[in-house]
């Protein structure tokens, strides 16, 4: 079930970032802990058959190309951090509003949370209001010309089987 | 024709992003109006001529899907056609989104899906373009 889903998680998310910001990320294997530049990360929670969050960490660099591409700002202009936070949780926004029906189909129902830019200061579990004890279903990690791109899906629980989509 | 629109989404980027696309569709554009959500959005609706409301589904004040409602219930709104451009994925919402009049373009969407859904929507044709 784990290389399923990290397999859907990796084939959307760059699939978002190519048709959101003409960017692309390449999967990036065997490679473990956050990027290790200067980072941003963001959540989205979500509830359905099966509920869970999504956490996204991003360099820096990434993320001020994300935002500057998805404006459509000309070489030379600066992005302000409003621009960068409000592009960080529109792509999350858009990556689990395409994960969720890739994982179930389009059957069922969920409701996609507010997403949230975690504070730089505090470790990415406990920003996103995850339980220590709770380890990631699915780990993404993505590598692009500006740095890197890591997603983590945290769910309740266990995926029903009935939902998982062929 | 140039067509006024109206863009409701509570994402300033995505708002930047429609636009950016609207430029790229060849459809004639005249004034566009931003809102970051259903009630600034009936507002706008209530005070300019608008030909098109582009209007996303989950926003914080009023939603997207009660804005449409109350432009239904308004006999100087309810003609104005509406495109939903939201990452909704169920199949049962699009369907009731699509039931109340909407057109439905999903995140992430291109120039040509714009342009199409705006085409058919409004009724034009290739010679209203450009």
């Amino acid at each position: 079930m784990r290389a399923k889903l990290e397999e859907i998680m990796s084939k959307v998310t760059i699939d978002t970032l190519e048709k959101l910001a003409f960017m692309f990320a390449f999967p990036c294997e065997g490679e473990e802990g956050e990027p290790s530049d200067s980072i941003a990360a963001g959540s989205v929670s979500f509830t359905g058959p099966f509920s869970g969050t999504l956490v996204m960490t991003i360099s820096i660099e990434v993320l001020r190309e994300l935002a500057a591409n998805m404006l459509g700002l000309d070489d030379g202009e600066e992005t302000t951090e409003d621009h960068r936070s409000d592009a960080l949780k529109e792509t999350m926004n858009v990556v689990c509003g395409n994960l969720l029906p890739a994982i179930a189909g389009d059957e069922v129902v969920f409701d996609i949370g507010v997403p949230g830019v975690l504070p730089a200061d505090q470790e990415i579990k406990r920003g996103a209001g995850i339980p220590d004890a709770i380890e990631p279903s699915a780990r993404v990690n993505l590598d692009l010309d500006e740095g890197q791109c890591v997603l983590f899906l945290f769910l309740d629980g266990e995926i029903p089987k009935d939902v998982v989509s062929p | 024709m140039a067509i006024n629109i109206l863009i409701v989404d509570d994402s300033g980027v995505m708002r930047s992003m429609i636009l950016k696309t609207l430029r790229m569709t060849g459809v004639p554009l005249g004034n566009i109006h931003q809102a970051g959500n259903g009630r600034e959005g009936l507002d706008i609706l209530d005070e300019q001529w608008i030909d098109l409301a582009i209007v996303d589904i989950n926003m914080p004040v009023m939603n997207g899907e009660e804005m449409i409602d109350r432009m239904h219930e308004d006999p100087e709104m309810k003609e104005i056609p509406v495109i939903v451009i939201s990452t909704e994925g169920s199949k049962a919402r699009i369907e009731r989104l699509e039931h109340m009049g909407a057109a439905f373009i999903h995140k992430p969407f291109t120039a040509e899906i714009v342009r199409d859904t705006i085409n058919s929507i409004l009724g034009l044709g290739e010679n209203d373009e450009s």
